[in-house]
């Protein structure tokens, strides 16, 4: 009976950790969320990625898959995004999405999140341009 | 502006209320789990049968666990269930990068789906970077 008591307190307590975490996110991705129109004025091309492209790429790597899925989707179907394009975005955020929250919940319990950051982003952006650069020289 | 602001933040305090209620189903029941089957020795049990394949990424066999957990079901699942395990800093690291590459399959692949790009490709993908990962960082681990 001891146990479970414990464990509960132990679990409670994680909970409350998350929650002071989850809660100050979310009100800054709606933050994020209602400010996009924004970025969608950037001209600029990297990685293939153009500047229609970086409202999915910015949402994901900072809200998430899940949570960004909504604003993801829509802004894929809804603008000129093509094929090519809208598939690297989700090559990166395949690998370097919610970068905030998945973070920040593996740090409350121990983890190194520099290591967790630097890597992410090295290996998608490593993954991305290696996948581009391919392509472009298949098409020529 | 400054309504239109407001009331942005009070959704966005909402979303997380909606979250955090999400999330707590998930943890304590886990954490639960998890912490009474460590009571009696099962969680050694499990973790004595995936030691070998965990050797790979230099995590203790009760990271397999971990890893079921957020491959499959979502990373508040892996994070209830690697609380208890009391695992170290350096291990945690592992688990959190390979998780972050690689976490919530069941939810986020149909999602992918939806916007029109392979799916099973980007699920190959991320498997596979996720254990490479993890096998990277063990590596490194080494070196220090």
């Amino acid at each position: 009976m001891e146990i479970i008591l414990t464990s509960l307190f132990g679990a409670l307590r994680l909970c409350a950790m998350l929650f002071c975490i989850i809660v100050p996110l979310t009100m800054f991705y709606e933050f994020v969320k209602s400010r996009q129109a924004a970025l969608a004025a950037q001209e600029r091309t990297f990685m293939g990625l153009s500047g229609k492209g970086l409202i999915p790429l910015v949402t994901g790597i900072i809200i998430g898959i899940t949570y960004g899925a909504g604003v993801i989707i829509h802004s894929i179907r809804s603008t000129d995004i093509d094929k090519d394009e809208a598939f690297l975005i989700l090559l990166y955020l395949s690998v370097c999405h919610a970068m905030i929250e998945d973070t920040l919940i593996f740090v409350v319990i121990g983890a190194n999140g520099l290591i967790l950051i630097g890597a992410r982003f090295f290996l998608a952006t490593l993954l991305t341009y290696a996948v581009y650069r391919v392509r472009l020289h298949r098409r020529r | 502006m400054s309504t239109s602001t407001a009331e942005t933040l009070k959704k966005g305090f909402l979303n997380g209320l909606s979250v955090t209620v999400e999330m707590v189903k998930v943890i304590v029941p886990f954490y639960l789990l998890v912490e009474v089957a460590r009571h009696f020795g099962i969680i050694k049990l499990i973790g004595g049968f995936f030691g070998p394949s965990m050797h790979l990424f230099g995590l203790p066999g009760e990271g397999a666990l971990v890893l079921i957990a957020g491959y499959t079901a979502n990373m508040y699942a892996a994070i209830a269930v690697l609380s208890p395990l009391h695992l170290s800093s350096r291990d945690v690291t592992t688990i959190a990068l390979m998780l972050g590459i690689a976490h919530s399959l069941t939810v986020e692949t149909p999602i992918t789906k939806k916007t029109g790009v392979s799916a099973s490709f980007m699920l190959l993908v991320r498997i596979v970077l996720s254990l490479l990962s993890g096998m990277a960082l063990n590596l490194i681990w080494k070196l220090f």
